[in-house]
């Protein structure tokens, strides 16, 4: 059991630090964007995992605030991103 | 060995599931080529993680309220994830940022030479 949980939050870390190795890394700003929507998942995953573990329920607002509030960071940058950007892919 | 340790051990192993999901996603993002293939990896994995993760929460609290609480959640989700992943695309096409040669049908660039109404 306790194994169990141990390897879920490795896992997590291990998506999360790579995610976070695209938004370093990521040579132009759409790069950015898509990865910082898949790491504010991983965080919605995270919140939810550790509200199942421990039982207890007090993290839902955040759960449905994020999944509601998150779309309009990657539409905003998506729609005001120049039309080219100088970056060599 | 009761109901509830069965459910515990079930709500884990979803939570491993969705959490090897996230991963998933994250090395699609890293190893894949340009913004068209890595909002392909983005997007799916992420949302069915996040289901899975929603029902390790029912399973583990069983409870309706939380029930009816998770249900907005992966609707929202649903429901916003192809929309986002539809402007950066856009976007994406438009700023020149994906491989043009990788392309089998570039059906946007037919829709913009073809004039509206010529009857094609």
């Amino acid at each position: 059991m306790t194994v169990l949980i141990w390897i879920i939050l490795a896992v997590f870390a291990i998506a999360a630090l790579v995610a976070l190795v695209r938004i370093v890394v990521g040579p132009s700003i759409l790069d950015r964007a898509v990865a910082a929507d898949v790491l504010l998942t991983e965080v919605m995953c995270v919140l939810g995992a550790e509200m199942a573990i421990n039982h207890h329920t007090r993290n839902l607002p955040v759960l449905l605030i994020i999944a509601a509030v998150g779309v309009f960071g990657s539409i905003s940058i998506a729609r005001f991103v120049a039309r080219k950007d100088n970056s060599p892919r | 060995m009761n109901l509830d340790t069965v459910l515990d051990t079930v709500s884990l192993v979803l939570l491993l599931i969705g959490a090897l999901l996230c991963l998933i996603a994250s090395i699609g993002l890293v190893r894949l080529r340009d913004v068209p293939t890595r909002l392909h990896a983005a997007t799916k994995p992420q949302v069915l993680g996040l289901i899975l993760v929603c029902l390790a929460i029912a399973l583990s609290l069983r409870s309706w309220p939380v029930v009816a609480f998770l249900v907005p959640v992966v609707l929202i989700q649903l429901a916003t994830a192809p929309l986002s992943a539809h402007m950066v695309g856009r976007a994406a096409y438009r700023n020149g940022t994906l491989d043009e040669q990788s392309l089998v049908a570039d059906e946007l660039r037919d829709a913009q030479e073809t004039p509206p109404a010529s009857g094609d």
